[in-house]
C-alpha cells in the first residue's frame, strides 16, 4: 500500500516535470507552468489509477482521465483569464496517444498488417476518447459565467457607417 | 478607419491560429472583435490554415473590404495566444482604443521565444520524463535524455538552415533511434530501446495534432479537423520513417534484431 502511494506520488511528480517540459516547447508562459504541470499530472495519476487499479482499457481509462484534466484546466482558465487553450494543450500531453500513433506507423512500415490494425484502432479510439472528454467537460455551462453578449442572427451592427 | 479595423481583426485571428488556437475559438474571438469596433456586415470563414473575411465598405457607394490570410503552419506560442485573447477581452470592456489595440497585437506578435538552450534543456528533460512514465528504468530514463538532447539538436540546426519539416521529421526520429541502439552496447542485456525511442519521441510525436483535428471534428468543422488529422498522420509517418531506416541500418551493420 505504502508503496503503491509513494510510486503514485513520484509518478505526479514526473508527470508534472513532463507537462512543464512540453510547456516551454510551446512558448507558455513562465507564470502559467506549475498550473499546466498540474493539469497533465491529474490527468496522468487519474488514467494510471484507472488502467492499473480499476483494470480498464486504454480509451477507457482516458475518457475517465479527460474529465478532471479539463475540469481543472478549465478551473485556472477562469481563474487566470487566460484562455483554456493554454492549459489543455500542455495538459493532455501525457494522454495523448503519441506512442500509440508512432507504433502505428511503424507496424505499418515493417509489414505487421494484425499488429498495425489492432494499434491504429486503439489510438483512434483513444484520440477520439480524449477529445470527446474535453468536449463534454467544457461544454457544461457554469452558473455563475455569463455568455458574452449574444450574437444577434444576423451578426450586423445597426447602422453603423452608413 | 474600416481598413485599418478590419486589419485588426483579421491580424488577430492570424495570430490565434498560427499559435494552436481551434477554429471555432478564433471565428468567435473576430466576430466579437468586428462587432466592438463596429465593422458593418463583417463575416468570416476560418480554416486551420486560412481566413477569409470581408465587411461593408464605408459610404454607401464604397466598394466592399475584403481579406484572406494564408496561414501556414508555425511553431505553437501559447504566450501570444494568451496575449491576444487578453486583448479582444480589453478590447471588448472599452479599455482600448484602436491604435492601442493596435500597438498590443504588434507587441504581442513580437514575444520572444525561450532560447536554444532552454528548449534544448526542456526537451531532453521531457524525453527522459516520458522515458519513465512509460515504464522505463534508469537505462532507459538516461539513454532517452541523451537521445533528446540530440534530437532536439537535429531540430535547432535543421530549423535554422531551413531544412522541411519532413527531413527534419525523418532525420529526428533516425538520430534518436541510432543512438538509443547504440547504447545497447552500454547496457548490455534487459535494457529496452524501445522505451528510450519513445521516451525521445513524444516531443516530435504528433499527439495533440492528432486530439486537436478530433476536437475540430467534433466541433463540425470537418475541413479544419480533416487539415489537422492528415497533419499528424505525416508526421507520424516521418517519424516511422526514420526509425525503421535507423533499425534497418543497425539490422544489417550489427545484427541487432528487428
Amino acid at each position: 500500500m505504502i508503496e503503491e502511494l509513494a510510486r503514485a506520488v513520484v509518478q505526479f511528480a514526473v508527470a508534472i516535470v513532463a507537462t512543464i517540459c512540453f510547456g516551454v516547447a510551446f512558448q507558455a508562459p513562465r507564470r502559467h507552468f506549475v498550473s499546466c504541470g498540474l493539469v497533465g499530472a491529474v490527468g496522468w495519476v487519474v488514467y494510471l489509477l484507472c488502467t492499473d487499479l480499476g483494470g480498464l482499457s486504454a480509451p477507457v481509462a482516458t475518457l475517465i482521465a479527460a474529465i478532471p484534466l479539463t475540469a481543472l484546466a478549465r478551473w485556472f482558465a477562469i481563474a487566470h483569464k487566460a484562455p483554456i487553450t493554454l492549459f489543455l494543450l500542455c495538459g493532455i500531453f501525457p494522454l495523448v496517444p503519441g506512442a500509440g500513433i508512432y507504433y502505428t506507423a511503424y507496424y505499418l512500415l515493417i509489414n505487421a498488417q494484425a499488429l498495425f490494425a489492432a494499434r491504429g484502432i486503439e489510438t483512434l479510439k483513444t484520440a477520439v476518447a480524449l477529445a470527446l472528454g474535453i468536449a463534454i467537460v467544457s461544454s457544461i455551462p457554469l452558473p455563475g459565467q455569463r455568455r458574452r453578449a449574444p450574437a444577434p442572427p444576423d451578426s450586423r451592427p445597426p447602422s453603423s457607417g452608413t | 478607419m474600416n481598413d485599418r479595423a478590419m486589419e485588426l481583426v483579421v491580424g488577430a485571428g492570424q495570430t490565434l491560429l498560427e499559435n494552436g488556437s481551434e477554429v471555432s475559438r478564433a471565428q468567435n474571438t473576430m466576430e466579437i472583435m468586428a462587432r466592438t469596433l463596429g465593422i458593418a456586415g463583417f463575416h468570416v470563414y476560418v480554416l486551420t490554415n486560412g481566413i477569409f473575411a470581408s465587411a461593408e465598405g464605408e459610404g454607401p457607394d464604397a466598394a466592399p473590404v475584403s481579406a484572406v490570410r494564408h496561414i501556414p503552419r508555425t511553431r505553437i506560442h501559447l504566450g501570444r495566444l494568451e496575449a491576444v485573447n487578453a486583448l479582444s477581452r480589453q478590447l471588448a470592456a472599452g479599455q482600448l482604443t484602436l491604435e492601442e489595440a493596435e500597438a498590443a497585437l504588434a507587441r504581442a506578435r513580437a514575444m520572444p521565444v525561450y532560447g536554444p538552450r532552454r528548449s534544448l534543456l526542456a526537451g531532453a528533460l521531457g524525453s527522459a520524463c516520458f522515458g519513465y512514465l512509460f515504464g522505463g528504468g534508469p537505462a532507459e530514463v538516461v539513454t532517452a535524455f541523451a537521445a533528446g538532447v540530440l534530437e532536439m539538436l537535429i531540430v535547432e540546426g535543421f530549423g535554422r538552415a531551413g531544412v522541411s519539416k519532413v527531413f527534419t521529421d525523418i532525420a529526428g526520429a533516425a538520430g534518436c533511434t541510432a543512438l538509443a541502439l547504440a547504447a545497447r552496447g552500454i547496457w548490455g542485456a534487459g535494457y529496452l530501446p524501445s522505451q528510450a525511442i519513445i521516451g525521445a519521441l513524444m516531443v516530435l510525436t504528433p499527439g495533440v495534432a492528432l486530439t486537436m483535428g478530433i476536437r475540430d471534428l467534433i466541433n463540425a468543422d470537418y475541413l479544419s479537423g480533416t487539415i489537422r488529422v492528415f497533419d499528424a498522420l505525416l508526421v507520424a509517418g516521418c517519424l516511422a520513417c526514420g526509425v525503421a531506416l535507423s533499425y534497418l541500418v543497425a539490422n544489417a551493420l550489427l545484427g541487432v534484431p528487428l
